[in-house]
């Protein structure tokens, strides 16, 4: 191949920074972002701002799609990569096209988690991960006057703030699968519990949900332990699962998601991962580690990016990686597990 | 309700069945109530290799243009459908075949080359019509179920046409082409979510009774309505449907089609017939109207009645055979020796096809003439949805002018008369024996060339064509206000462009206006003047590259008209006209 083409799958921030990253390093090449998400690059931490209503649409995106034919990078979205060869460097998208590269970043993210107990009931539960995602929130929170909240991953917070400014009824269960991927600490707990409470949140305490039944429309009757919750909607926050299935047989070490070294680099040559779908390799720890949350995205994207076109640039989390929500402070980085 | 304005093209390559979709879907979208606007463009060639695309426009309110912009895009040819994605507007749907039947690299998918707006439904148009129907023949239809359920267009419409269609061709190709579209509705409606798909909303279904039909079909059922008996040709595209659709016709009614040796033939037996007292007509295109031309002239200077309708294409010669152009004015207002003035007419749509065709035969015979019907290669073969009302006995009715009893024995049949018409007698009228000849004549119809008779005869002719004035339907006149920045004058089938734009510039604000001539010779040029002198800019936008019309009618306005000429083969599209406009508003 004569000349260089890069591509980067995924569009989320880790993805699309590292794109802008390799037109700055290497303004010669040829680069093509793919995104199964038929936009442009958003900041999904601010969807729930969104559907509460406290920002406008457009200040959810990072530049309008206009702007990556600006940049020089070929935006190919709503278009899915379906196999990888690594090897031969090649791709291919769900249409049967296929697409060589000299250099490739995955950058594909997470999707929702849903625990296997919860997933007969998936049809009722509303995850938020995507904007199309927070476009159904929108729909439909307004048609309901309150909502019950499952899980305890970063998002539920920021979602429960925009719901209670909504003026909505949210019941919260916590319980020890709540803070997925962290590990569950009862001081985590019961300082979640207590600021939760303090905002006027209904907290069901170690409950397990046991049956769901739908009684109309927008309006579901919740079993969970002895008691019968009554609500509109059902969010469930359960973190995210790298959403590596397409790379199965490609020749790329998974675990969770893709398993990296220090540099980002996969093993194989001019191939890297990074953001939420990677995990990290670290020397000291001899362990693998994560780091998620937007600002950890945008540096790995940087990073994997820098790697490709020929620095040896070490994987760090951002420096100041703690979210906040609700008072509660969790730190994003070095996570050890998904 | 929300409105309904969409432009749909459907590309492909010749076989792929996009022109057979593309009727599908508009008589579709018609039955479904909304107007239709639609124009094919394929190659010249037959059948195998070249690009076909349908442009259909559809929407709640009267079409007059095409748009410039697509806003979905039925691909079923990526490789072909390459070229229509500069055309996408934002935001536009791409339906694609998302399981061509092999791998290919990068490119070879029309996804490779839509802006990241685009809203891509992929569909594996193949597997389905092959697991619906045994074959994948029928994936164009698969295509328009997709279409269908992304829309939200009830499928029962489509349904009810693909039966029309395929009934006569037997229960299982029926079937078969049912259940590639039923394959198609079902797939789209399950893979993609509702909230994805950019539903329609449909009108209520109107009260006045429209058909879909093509300006080929109103030319030749106005032909039919006119009572004509015998209709002459050679085939020629894009006039050959006209003679398809009377041969299938004409003999129900007793009347007779022939295909001539030539043009020359055609023309030559037309002159016969309406001098025998039968009304004919033949239809051509550029290269045929050039080889008709002398006995055009005959027919002007015997004072013999003729309908010709020339199908306008791209010229000179032969041209550009499926594509459009309004190059053919001079030659059929001036093409053949001599002061031969004729009458010519140009519709501007397909319900003025209709209205103009019925008119000619009337014209011809009070006028003694042939009349020219100027139509192009866009309003022959557009498609819309329009009310044709039958032809009334007026209509019908027979225009020539008999001569009247006292001059039996004594007829003169080129007599000189105050309106320059002589009454004609049908041959084999007793008592009304003449001669009819192609060489200057006496009133008697004897040849004389002398130079008192032929300034006599001349001018005589020219005075009876003038006077036809009366007859032919005066230019229209869309405009506000007494003073206007900017008149647009336009002719056939641009007119619609030309009126769309200056609507829109209306709109905005802009003191402008429109003129629609259609008769071009002779022209009322009191009202053109008029109109012009209300304009302090004149803007003549016309498919040809010398400014046919601005030629002929340029010089009213006492001053340089602005010219606006494309000869691109495709329609002009009303964004160039309004862009025009608005730079001489603007000074540029």
């Amino acid at each position: 191949m004569s000349e260089e083409h890069f591509i980067v799958i995924g569009n989320g921030p880790a993805g699309h920074h590292a794109a802008a990253t390799l037109r700055l390093e290497a303004p010669g090449a040829r680069i093509t972002l793919i995104s199964k998400e038929p936009h442009g690059c958003y900041r999904p931490h601010l969807l729930p701002m969104w559907i509460s209503g406290s920002i406008k649409e457009e200040a959810l995106y990072v530049c309008p799609v206009e702007e990556y034919k600006n940049m020089a990078v070929k935006l190919r979205s709503g278009q899915k990569v379906v196999a990888l060869n690594p090897g031969r460097k090649e791709l291919v998208l769900d249409h049967k096209e296929v697409l060589r590269f000299s250099g490739l970043i995955i950058a594909v993210g997470g999707k929702p988690r849903i625990p296997e107990p919860l997933l007969i009931f998936k049809d009722v539960l509303f995850t938020l991960k995507t904007l199309e995602d927070a476009r159904v929130w929108r729909e439909q929170i307004h048609q309901v006057d309150s909502v019950l909240m499952m899980g305890g991953d970063l998002t539920s917070l920021a979602v429960t703030k925009a719901l209670l400014g909504l003026g909505k009824k949210v019941t919260f269960m916590v319980n020890e699968e709540a803070f997925w991927p962290l590990r569950w600490s009862l001081s985590l707990f019961e300082e979640m519990s207590h600021r939760l409470r303090q905002k006027g949140v209904e907290v069901l305490a170690d409950q397990r949900v046991k049956g769901i039944t739908r009684k109309g429309e927008r309006d579901c009757e919740v079993q969970v332990g002895r008691q019968t919750v009554r609500c509109g909607m059902i969010g469930a926050f359960f973190g995210l699962t790298p959403d590596v299935r397409f790379l199965a047989g490609s020749g790329l070490r998974l675990d969770r998601g893709i398993l990296v070294d220090e540099y980002l680099n996969t093993g194989f040559k001019g191939v890297y991962a990074t953001g939420d779908c990677a995990q990290i390799y670290h020397p000291a720890l001899r362990d693998y580690w994560v780091s998620v949350g937007h600002d950890n995205a945008v540096e790995l994207g940087r990073t994997a990016a820098l790697n490709l076109v020929g620095n040896t640039v070490k994987a760090e989390a951002a420096g100041k990686c703690i979210f906040e929500a609700q008072g509660i402070k969790i730190n994003t980085s070095w996570w050890t597990e998904f | 309700m929300t409105k309904v304005d969409l432009t749909i093209e459907i590309c492909g390559m010749s076989g792929d069945g996009t022109i057979a979709a593309g009727g599908i879907l508009n008589e579709a979208m018609s039955g479904a109530g909304l107007s239709v606007l639609a124009f094919d463009s394929y190659p010249a060639e037959i059948r195998g290799f070249g690009r076909c695309v349908t442009h259909s426009r559809i929407g709640d309110q009267e079409m007059r243009a095409l748009s410039d912009k697509t806003h979905a895009l039925i691909s079923l040819d990526d490789k072909e459908s390459q070229s229509r994605t500069p055309f996408l507007a934002k935001e536009a749907v791409v339906l694609f075949d998302s399981k061509p039947p092999s791998y290919g690299d990068e490119g070879t998918s029309i996804a490779a080359h839509v802006e990241p707006d685009a809203r891509l439904f992929g569909m594996p148009f193949s597997d389905l019509a092959a697991a619906a129907s045994g074959s994948t023949r029928g994936r164009n239809l698969t295509a328009l179920g997709g279409f269908a359920a992304i829309f939200g267009v009830p499928p029962r419409h489509f349904q009810e046409v693909i039966t029309k269609k395929f009934k006569a061709k037997g229960e299982k190709v029926l079937d078969a082409n049912l259940r590639s579209f039923d394959a198609g509705y079902r797939y789209a409606s399950e893979a993609f979510k509702e909230r994805e798909r950019p539903a329609l909303t449909l009108p209520e279904p109107e009260k006045e009774e429209k058909v879909l039909i093509s300006g080929n079909e109103a030319v030749a059922r106005a032909a039919l309505d006119a009572g004509l008996k015998l209709y002459f040709g050679y085939p020629i595209t894009p006039a050959t449907p006209i003679m398809e659709y009377l041969a299938k016709t004409l003999p129900e009614r007793g009347g007779r089609v022939v295909q001539m040796e030539d043009e020359i033939a055609s023309i030559g037996a037309v002159l016969g017939s309406f001098f025998a007292g039968k009304r004919a007509m033949t239809a051509t295109s550029g290269p045929g109207f050039a080889l008709m031309t002398e006995l055009i002239t005959h027919g002007v200077m015997s004072e013999t009645p003729a309908v010709i309708i020339n199908a306008q294409r791209g010229g000179p010669a032969t041209g550009l055979p499926s594509k459009t152009e309004q190059s053919d004015l001079h030659a059929a207002v001036f093409g053949g020796p001599g002061d031969s003035a004729r009458i010519v007419i140009a519709p501007t749509n397909v319900r003025e096809c209709y209205e103009f065709t019925l008119m000619s035969f009337q014209l011809a015979e009070r006028y003694q003439t042939p009349v020219i019907v100027l139509t192009d290669f866009f309003l022959n073969n557009r498609v819309e949805r329009v009310n044709i009302p039958s032809a009334s006995e007026a209509q019908r009715a027979n225009w020539n002018v008999y001569p009247d009893e006292s001059s039996r024995g004594q007829y003169e049949r080129y007599r000189v008369t105050e309106s320059g018409i002589s009454p004609r007698a049908i041959p084999g009228t007793e008592g009304f024996l003449f001669d009819a000849t192609g060489l200057e004549h006496t009133e008697k119809g004897r040849p004389d060339y002398s130079p008192e008779n032929h300034s006599k005869m001349t001018e005589k002719r020219h005075r009876k064509i003038q006077g036809a004035l009366k007859d032919l339907p005066e230019p229209v006149q869309f405009s506000s206000g007494e003073t206007l920045d900017v008149g647009v004058i336009a002719w056939g089938s641009t007119f619609g462009s030309a009126l769309e734009a200056v609507l829109t510039a209306q709109r905005e604000g802009l003191k402008v206006g429109a003129l629609k001539v259609m008769s071009l010779f002779p022209y009322h040029a009191e009202v053109i003047r008029a109109f012009m002198k209300k304009c302090k800019e004149i803007l003549i936008p016309e498919l040809n590259y010398e400014g046919q019309l601005a030629n002929l009618i340029g010089h009213l306005h006492g001053k340089d008209v602005v010219r606006l000429n494309r000869t691109t083969g495709m329609p002009m599209a009303a964004t160039l006209i309004l862009d025009k406009v608005k730079g001489i508003v603007g000074g540029k």
